[in-house]
């Protein structure tokens, strides 16, 4: 019985996936496995460390996706969302340009205008998004697509089409400082992964959620707030899409409104998906997502290890997608389920 | 008198209420554009016409696309999709010395097989579309990639030949035939287009095959209790959009002129946009060829508008997409509540 249920969980397959992955890559190279620790910067190195930093944005945006998919909806709009946060931070760093014509270690607006102004108006895009969906009754995925066409000219008309860099220590922090031998962006992403997962499974705002994507009137019937529950899960995602820009812009201490968080989306979906939480929404689950998301970062460092061609990784990272998605699919897990229950009939007799 | 009527009532239907209002949404669009710009040159039949000529690509794909939303899915890969056809026609006449012909061929063979694979997929698997499709546009990409990173141009005497080929517009002046001043002309682009878009309109509305489509769209457990193939609609749906695809994919390199791995990024979205200010409900069930077509001139007419006012950010001209995206919607909301209310 057991095994039978195992095998039909998603979740299973993919760490089952992320495992084999792995493997792979120790049969074929076992150093890249090796961390080491460097003293001058504080921080532990290798590619393990590396998936885990690396998958930091998709991580922490992905927390909120799993929700609104447990809605039953889709964000388009994260990515584009990303590029906003960095050209506003970018802007209280950097402005006024032609005052402050190089780039150093100051900032002209105080860095708490710089830190929080980027994440309110993230959040606030988010309860745009929310708003549409739940007191316009528009379908998610196209309630989001405003946000996807706009977002990236608002990104370019806050900043006048420019790209600033910065050189301020505090700024630089977030995606390249480190706390307890680890990279920051890991930290933060630890603490917003526990965050959401208290926030969802230690209130009933999980249930909540789940409820109202399975059946949205029914759980309106039986009290729950549908819109509000709504309007607050895609305000989360808003915000969430907010820190991953912050940690984006601070990597690379410039904004980039044109390749920020470009196709962040697609990536963020496919880690719920991959994470076993269904499309249709109703049951979701957060460890999934993690796992999902790790997937994704493993086959890019992968190949980027193997010294294949950078831009050729989505070849591969479709492939493997592919295989995943696949032995996910219903008619595949039915089947092992059948044989596994087989085989325990068989034993039992 | 019947007859009459029954053209009346045809008319007046309420599910072509969107067409209405993306046809005068664009006229309104376009006589702004006449009224502010008229001295730049904006009423000429060149402008109409440059309209077609910049965007036949988006419009070959949005014919295939709006198939797709029609049925309830989508389709991520056609932007990568096209990308890569413009890859094997670079790739193959530059680097390998093949025919055009060859790599069209060889292209058409690759865009209809992957289209009917993921359909495969999709039905038979299960897999949402969103997913699928995704999957589909990371590997087609990452092909794109695999072939070269770098722009390839095209040179080859049949490519400028179709490229260059062009009908002139004339006008019938003093007893003999002129070109119309300043020059307007159509090319090989155009022709592709509007035959597409015929090739769409006959297959939704005069064909079983169109009626399907509309009816698993609208509802697919309902239609395959009827009795129709959803299975097969569904998978000849995508590898219809794959041919689309392609077919935009030649369309852009002949524009072009050159193969570039990062070609139409994100064109995917530019195509749906069309289709949804054309009138399609991306829930399924609703949309039609007209609407495309007019949902692609409007979403070309602003970037065109924004060129002739020449002070303007060409990053207004996304969020004016934006804008009209949410317009559109909100009309769409607004007919289906009053339709609900009239049941």
């Amino acid at each position: 019985m057991k095994v039978s249920r195992l095998m039909q969980s998603k979740v299973t397959w993919a760490i089952i996936a992320e495992a084999l992955i792995l493997l792979v890559c120790f049969i074929i190279r076992p150093e890249f496995f090796s961390i080491s620790y460097q003293p001058s910067t504080g921080m532990l190195y290798g590619s393990l460390i590396d998936i885990v930093n690396r998958s930091a944005e998709i991580t922490i945006i992905s927390m909120g996706m799993t929700l609104v998919i447990a809605l039953g909806g889709t964000d388009l709009s994260v990515g584009a969302l990303v590029a906003v946060a960095g050209a506003i931070s970018l802007k209280f760093l950097r402005w006024d340009v032609l005052t402050y014509n190089t780039p150093g270690d100051y900032t002209v607006y105080p860095y708490v205008l710089v830190i929080f102004v980027p994440l309110i108006v993230c959040a606030l895009m988010g309860l745009f998004n929310g708003f549409l969906v739940a007191k316009g009754g528009m379908q998610p995925i196209i309630a989001t697509l405003i946000l996807m066409v706009c977002g990236r000219g608002v990104a370019q008309i806050l900043t006048d089409g420019k790209q600033f860099t910065t050189g301020y220590s505090p700024f630089r922090v977030i995606g390249q400082g480190s706390f307890m031998y680890l990279p920051m962006p890991i930290i933060i992403t630890i603490i917003v992964v526990v965050a959401v997962a208290l926030f969802t499974r230690k209130t009933a705002f999980g249930a909540f959620v789940e409820s109202v994507g399975v059946n949205p009137s029914a759980s309106r019937l039986s009290g729950i707030k549908a819109d509000t529950v709504i309007l607050i899960v895609f305000m989360i995602t808003g915000l969430l899409s907010g820190i991953a820009g912050l940690i984006y812009s601070s990597r690379i201490m410039s904004n980039d409104s044109n390749n920020a968080g470009l196709n962040f989306e697609m990536d963020a979906i496919l880690a719920v998906v991959i994470g076993g939480t269904n499309m249709a929404g109703g049951k979701f689950s957060l460890a999934g997502t993690v796992v999902g998301s790790l997937i994704i970062r493993t086959i890019v460092t992968f190949v980027y290890y193997f010294g294949i061609v950078s831009e050729a990784t989505m070849a591969f990272k479709a492939l493997i997608i592919a295989v995943v998605i696949v032995l996910q699919s219903e008619p595949v897990r039915e089947y092992f389920a059948k044989r596994a229950r087989k085989k325990e009939g068989v034993s039992h007799a | 008198m019947h007859n009459r009527q029954s053209l009346l009532n045809r008319i007046t239907n309420p599910k072509y209420i969107m067409v209405y209002a993306t046809i005068g949404i664009f006229l309104i669009v376009y006589a702004f554009g006449a009224f502010m710009y008229s001295d730049k040159g904006f009423l000429t039949i060149r402008t109409f016409a440059n309209l077609f000529i910049d965007n036949a690509y988006y419009g070959i794909s949005a014919v295939g696309m709006t198939m797709v939303l029609i049925t309830g899915g989508i389709d991520l890969s056609v932007g990568a999709v096209a990308s890569l056809t413009g890859m094997f026609i670079a790739y193959g006449t530059t680097v390998l010395g093949l025919h055009p012909m060859t790599c069209i061929l060889a292209s058409l063979v690759m865009g209809v097989g992957l289209g009917l694979l993921m359909g495969w997929v999709i039905h038979y698997l299960n897999v949402p579309p969103f997913i699928t499709t995704l999957t589909g546009m990371f590997f087609a990409r990452g092909v794109c990639s695999l072939i070269s990173r770098e722009s390839i141009d095209i040179h080859h005497p049949f490519i400028d030949a179709l490229a260059g080929w062009k009908i002139y517009l004339m006008k019938y002046a003093n007893g003999q035939w002129v070109r119309i001043r300043p020059i307007a002309f159509i090319n090989f682009n155009v022709i592709l287009f509007v035959i597409m878009i015929i090739i769409g309109t006959f297959i939704l509305q005069r064909t079983r095959f169109g009626r399907n489509i509309y009816a698993i769209g609208g509802n697919e457990q309902s239609a395959s209790l009827m009795g129709l193939p959803a299975g097969r609609t569904k998978i000849l749906v995508y590898g219809f959009n794959g041919l689309c695809s392609v077919l935009a994919g030649v369309s852009y390199a002949l524009y072009v002129k050159s193969g570039w791995n990062l070609s139409l990024q994100g064109g995917e979205l530019e195509v749906i946009t069309c289709a949804v200010i054309g009138g399609t409900l991306l829930t399924g069930g609703v949309g039609s060829m007209i609407g495309t077509l007019f949902g692609v001139l409007l979403k070309s007419v602003i970037p065109a508008l924004i060129t002739f006012n020449g002070n303007l950010l060409s990053w207004w001209g996304k969020i004016a997409t934006g804008l009209l995206l949410l317009l559109f919607i909100c009309i769409q909301r607004f007919v289906v509540t009053s339709a609900g209310k009239r049941k």
